[in-house]
């Protein structure tokens, strides 16, 4: 029987991990090179122990918090715990050995203390190419194999010493060798970084202080999210719904079903009833991608760090309570060789389906339909002297309606949280040119007390001749209105031609596609579904909205009715409160 | 000469006066009044007149008065600033409502978007117009539809705006668009505040380029009103002299100036304390210091190196969740301070702050209602704070009050002691604070092995010891004013202005062509800073220059500053500049590469004019060890060994030069207390600086 670890040092110890796993997300995105990476910080880390448990985790892009422990028991397979030395660096991508996805990389380095290991210090990030069939993302494609370099449990570095073949066999298999290798310098910066801070802890406060304490602030966070689960009733609880297809076979649905059931203070994810695995890129890895999903979903549910004061330490604890159950050969669990690459917006879906099913006993907690989507989209070329230029933009969408609140318009929602590029910064360097970044003014957000979010539109024009691939869904199935509130909209994607005016509608993926110059690709993200009545509405946020120009005057009388009348103000429109009372009387009469 | 430092905080306005005589005799009287939050300017008025009267000299001979305040940045956070329309590039009307599309929570579902549900400039009053730039040369595609521009101008009128901004994309490289707009804006609206992004900040990125032009604007009004409401207050007071507003840089400006450019005001108020800081380091003869201003609710933390004060990363600057694309002295404030709060979560973690007591109801000891434990509930517990004693008895305080608020809250649900419930109240709030430390200095390239450490601030000196172990600081100082520090601070800096020009150009392979723009570009420059000390009446010989080059490796997102040669810049020197990029990259994030293009991005200027400074007067030298006559009384004290001992308490006023008091000690003085635990000494310096060290 251990003795606990007093509650102030492990307070100080808490504070402590926390502080090193920042630090290491802030090396990382400052050194790095790729715009994917410093500015859009789609990036993880933090440090394990040897059991590949989290101790700490860097707040950076959710999707990347909770994948690290997948990696490591996949690099297990190929460098057992006896096989580590001080100074190795591995690096690892396997999406069938615990990645997240394949160009999600991994750089991973043991820790140490007086001769023995005691864990790791890991991260991952996004690399814009490694050589895929298609420069930047891929779709369409035969298997894992075409997703580009697997890097399956190799050591880069060897007690100290750099695998220099290694290092020239990476450097020449991407599109982009100078970013993937300086982000690749950046990461193992973080990961060094996160060594020394880990030992240097065990130095003061005693190895097994610390990894008591580690084990005890597990056991906290675990506790915190128990508690909240066994408010929830016991049961079944189950959502459903589409994506557009597999980017290959077009008019194809694949179904999408979510059973959640909370016994007690613990809870299962079930994912049966889902598609069968795709043939295409167009699946989710188990471990790094499909169980990730789950674990947030409740995370962002139930100990929301907006409405908590306390701060809950990011470890292992928070994946305790959370059982995840896909079937061998769903697009959620894929059987090698199946490509898994495009895989976010299928789990975007998860995490929102949880919210959905679960929203009739969490009605404070929840939100309406959120956009539960992500536009990854890969621009590229050659340029002039030969060399590849790719461009990764992520484009964000809007969040459903919420039992306090708006849903928050033209927003990174739910497992992704990146930062767009200055549209400056991207104009000085790449042959693209953006024409248009606004609030989507084609599509209204869902009505509701609290209305939906407002989707974007971006538009990207091509100045030379150049290659696409688009990666997103949620054309066909709209987010849902909630308690009353109305659906929001489906995205799309247009691309139209400046110099001979031709005007295409796209579907949200495709692959590899040849661009010329002066086509401008416009993606219209989906908008949020309402939350409650939207005749309980305050005609008020009504007036703001039609006088913002986030809904017209006519959807403000159709679907809110709140009438208007004009004033010579500068602003045009002011409400009629009477007119208003007699509409929705009317109105909720019906 | 007569010169008067203000300080603004959140509870109490600092004052400080200094007076040279003649004959160069010279004396420094220092007071305090409550803040006065609804209207800061009563509050300096009042401070002013008392610190006059206290040292018996007529407002009328004040010289100059040196104000530090924070009315810009609160007219941020509570969102009440200025209505500010805005014209823009037709097809980006929202790029202040989309920011960087990153939400300030990952793991929340409710949280809020500051800019879309307080935005600075609503979208209703973001105007669109035809125009186009194009990169990389800011060649004009679309020429400006000045019709529309009118036409938002004329609209504008009608709405009553308080303030008009022009931001169009790529202005940057081409302001001929804003410049233009601005004209037609100012026609149509001559007494309205009008700028263009490019003259607030002229660099890249269009959400922070907009979003800074727009806080301006937002704070323009208000602020200048309030300064001009305080230079009538003071008039009407009968007070004389010139007066100079402290800036987020850390260097004084004009009135006038500051009502231009308000932005450069957010961080005034925080900003005396870190000078403060680097100022008494001079009198101590340490350059090194890392300091720490300990209040109510935050402490402010700061790093001076090798003499210099830290200019933030301008990534980093920001106000309430908004971004500033300002220099500002590198200060992160955290919310621990002597009200933070102790308690229980439910889940059993013992928790401190951020939560607050605040001033009311303050800490339990105040009697004043509140009952949860705080930071100075477990000092007054543990015997560090002598409830007599407190602000020189000014505020009555009930130890009993502490010790029941902290055995019910802390003690006995855990099981502990009173002294350990205190004693781990004190060690978890002072590892908060160093590791926020840690994040401000180790994490950005310094190393506090060789760093003083100086805490002041009320609160300071009773956790710089403690800091300083938990950091491993070389030593501690604190000041000979501790409550008193950030408004001294006023009285010590630099006039000073900086001026900016956008560049991209890599340097490794520039032509002479690419140095004769970046020389014309710093003449161009030195010109402006000329015009503005011509119009100052700052004699040649008193201005100073330093030249600035703004660079990051190519394909990198954040610049980092290199210093530049002197002269003309040309191939033959710009290898210097390569190399001081090279080693502040190494320095802050332990790599650099030499193998990697650096790309010049922003030249800046920095002009500054030395002001007086304050000099204090040397203490008599004592030279005694634990001098009897400052003697109080001795108490029973516990450090944070968890030893109690009976600590003698000295008076700090009594202390002279060279006099060296050994811990357990207490010093005590009106508005502060400065512990020595045992192992420490404490050594007087020469102006009444305490420099403690390990004995």
């Amino acid at each position: 029987m251990t003795q606990e670890v007093d509650p102030i040092t492990l307070q100080v110890i808490g504070g402590a991990l926390h502080s090193i796993a920042d630090q290491m997300g802030t090396v990382l995105y400052r050194m790095s090179y790729s715009s994917i990476i410093r500015e859009s910080q789609d990036l993880g880390a933090g440090l394990f122990d040897r059991d590949y448990n989290t101790l700490c985790e860097s707040d950076s892009t959710p999707m990347h918090i909770g994948s690290l422990p997948g990696y490591l028991r996949g690099i297990e397979k190929s460098i057992p715990l006896d096989q580590w030395q001080p100074g190795d660096v591995v690096i690892h991508n396997h999406p069938y050995f615990g990645a997240s996805h394949s160009p999600d990389i991994a750089i991973v380095m043991p820790v140490f203390f007086e001769d023995e290991l005691v864990g790791f210090s890991a991260n991952t990030a996004h690399h814009i190419d490694i050589g895929a069939a298609t420069p930047g993302l891929i779709m369409d494609i035969p298997d894992v194999y075409a997703e580009g370099m697997l890097l399956n449990g190799i050591k880069l570095f060897e007690a100290g010493k750099r695998n220099d073949t290694m290092w020239k066999y990476i450097r020449d298999n991407t599109r982009v060798p100078s970013q993937v290798m300086n982000d690749l310098e950046a990461q193992i910066a973080s990961a060094e970084l996160g060594v020394a801070r880990f030992q240097q802890l065990m130095e003061k406060y005693g190895k097994a202080t610390v990894l008591r304490a580690t084990r005890q602030l597990m056991d906290y966070t675990e506790n915190m999210l128990r508690r909240e689960i066994a408010k929830i009733p016991d049961g079944e609880y189950v959502a459903e719904g589409f994506l557009d297809d597999d980017g290959r076979n077009r008019g194809v649905t694949l179904p999408l079903k979510v059973t959640v059931r909370v016994a007690g203070d613990a809870v299962e994810v079930d994912l049966t009833g889902s598609s069968a695995q795709v043939p295409t890129a167009y699946n989710v890895p188990f471990e790094g991608s499909t169980k990730v999903a789950c674990f947030f979903a409740f995370r962002a549910l139930l100990l929301d760090t907006y409405t908590h004061s306390e701060y809950i330490p990011q470890n292992e604890g928070s994946f305790r309570p959370v059982k995840v159950t896909a079937p061998l050969g769903s697009i959620f669990n894929p059987i090698a060789p199946a490509a898994a690459e495009a895989r976010f917006a299928q789990i975007q879906r998860i995490v929102d389906l949880i919210i959905k099913a679960l929203a009739p006993v969490l009605p404070d907690k929840c939100t309406a339909g959120n956009a539960a989507v992500l536009s990854f989209a890969a621009y590229s070329g050659v340029r002039e002297s030969g060399d590849y230029w790719v461009f990764l933009e992520v484009n964000e969408a809007a969040m459903g309606g919420r039992p306090q609140s708006d849903g928050p318009d033209t927003i990174e929602e739910l497992m992704r949280n990146t930062r767009n590029n200055p549209l400056e910064d991207l104009g000085m360097h790449l042959p693209l040119i953006c024409d248009r970044y606004e609030i989507r003014d084609d599509a209204a957000p869902g009505a509701g007390k609290f209305r939906g979010g407002a989707g974007v539109v971006k538009s990207q024009r091509f100045l030379g001749p150049g290659y696409m691939t688009h990666e997103a869904d949620r054309h066909e199935d709209i987010p849902w209105g909630v308690f009353g509130g109305k659906p929001g909209a489906g995205g799309r994607v247009e691309i139209r031609n400046v110099h001979t005016g031709e005007v295409s509608q796209e579907p949200a993926k495709f692959s590899g596609k040849l661009t010329r110059a002066g086509d401008v690709v416009s993606y219209f993200s989906p908008c949020g579904g309402g939350y409650g009545d939207p005749l309980e509405r305050d005609p008020d946020k009504v007036l703001d909205d039609v006088l913002d120009g986030f809904i017209t005057r006519q959807h403000a009388r159709d679907d809110y009715g709140v009438v208007l009348e004009e004033v010579d103000d500068g602003y045009g429109w002011k409400l009629d409160l009477n007119e208003t009372r007699r509409l929705r009387a009317q109105l909720s009469a019906q | 000469m007569i010169r008067v430092g203000v300080d603004v905080g959140g509870t109490f306005t600092d004052i400080i006066l200094e007076r040279i005589g003649a004959g160069g005799e010279q004396s420094v009287v220092v007071t305090k009044v409550s803040s006065t939050p609804h209207d800061q300017s009563e509050g300096v008025v009042q401070g002013i007149l008392n610190v006059c009267k206290l040292a018996g000299v007529e407002p009328g001979d004040i010289d100059a008065v040196f104000h530090g305040t924070t009315v810009a940045t609160n007219i941020v956070i509570e969102r009440g600033g200025a209505r500010v329309g805005m014209i823009t590039t037709r097809g980006f009307r929202d790029i202040m409502h989309m920011g960087r599309h990153k939400r300030p929570h990952n793991f929340s579902l409710q949280f809020d978007v500051p800019w879309q549900s307080k935005p600075l400039v609503k979208r209703r009053d973001r105007l669109v117009v035809t125009e186009r730039i194009l990169p990389p040369d800011g060649r004009i595609e679309v020429p400006l539809a000045e019709d529309e521009v009118k036409q938002a101008a004329e609209l504008f009128a009608k709405r009553g705006m308080d303030a008009v901004i022009i931001g169009f994309l790529f202005s940057f490289l081409n302001d001929e668009h804003e410049q233009r707009a601005k004209e037609i804006v100012s026609s149509v609206l001559p007494d309205t505040y009008v700028c263009c992004s490019s003259e607030v900040v002229n660099s890249i990125r269009e959400y922070e380029r907009f979003s800074s032009t727009a806080m301006n604007a937002y704070i323009g009004p208000k602020t200048s009103a309030y300064l001009r409401k305080l230079e009538g207050r003071l008039r009407a007071a009968g007070v004389g002299g010139i007066i100079r507003i402290m800036q987020s840089n850390g260097g004084i400006t004009t009135v006038e100036k500051s009502s231009e450019l308000p932005i450069g005001l957010l961080m005034s108020g925080p900003a005396g304390g870190v000078i403060g800081g680097r100022w008494t380091g001079d009198n101590c003869g340490k350059s090194n210091i890392i300091t720490i201003d300990i209040g109510g609710t935050s402490a402010d933390i700061g790093v001076i190196q090798d003499g210099d004060l830290r200019i933030k990363n301008p990534r980093d600057t920001e106000v309430g969740l908004l971004p500033v694309l300002v220099p500002m002295i590198d200060i992160d404030a955290i919310g621990a301070g002597g009200g933070s709060i102790a308690y229980l979560d439910p889940g059993g973690a013992f928790r401190v702050g951020p939560r607050s007591a605040g001033a009311v109801p303050g800490p339990a000891c105040y009697g004043k209602g509140g009952t949860e434990p705080t930071v100075t509930d477990a000092q007054v517990v543990l015997g560090r704070l002598d409830p007599e004693q407190f602000l020189g008895g000014d505020i009555k305080i009930d130890a009993a009050l502490s010790e029941t608020a902290i055995r019910d809250h802390i003690a006995e649900p855990l099981g502990l002691s009173l002294d350990d419930a205190a004693l781990g109240i004190l060690k978890i709030v002072n590892n908060n604070m160093a590791l926020a430390i840690n994040a401000n200095s180790m994490a950005k390239g310094v190393d506090p092995r060789n760093f003083t450490l100086m805490g002041f601030g009320g609160a300071g000196p009773l956790h710089a010891v403690s800091l300083a172990e938990a950091i491993h600081a070389k030593d501690i100082i604190s000041p000979v004013q501790p409550g008193i520090t950030a408004a001294t601070g006023l009285l010590v800096t630099d006039l000073q202005y900086e001026y900016t020009h956008p560049l991209l150009m890599v340097l490794d392979n520039a032509s002479d062509a690419d140095f004769k723009i970046v020389n014309d570009a710093l003449d161009g420059l030195m010109e402006q800073a000329h015009q503005q000390l011509d119009a100052d009446g700052i004699p040649r010989e008193a201005r100073r220059f330093q030249r600035i080059a703004e660079c990051r490796y190519v394909g990198q997102g954040f610049e980092l500053r290199a210093a530049m040669p002197d002269g003309t810049v040309d191939a033959g020197n710009a290898g210097t500049i390569i190399d001081s990029f090279y080693d502040e990259h190494k320095k802050i994030y332990g790599h650099a590469f030499r193998d990697q293009a650096c790309e010049l991005i922003t030249l800046r200027l920095v002009a500054t004019v030395a002001v007086e400074t304050l000099a204090l007067p040397e203490l008599a030298n004592g030279g005694r060890e634990n001098p009897d006559e400052a003697r109080l009384y001795s108490r029973r004290t516990v450090f944070d060994d968890g030893q109690a001992h009976d600590a003698p308490r000295y008076q700090r006023e009594k202390l002279l030069a060279g006099d060296r008091v050994s811990g357990p000690a207490v010093v005590i003085q009106h508005n502060s207390t400065t512990i020595v635990p045992p192992g420490y000494v404490a050594q007087v310096m020469r102006f009444g600086d305490i420099l403690i060290g390990r004995n």
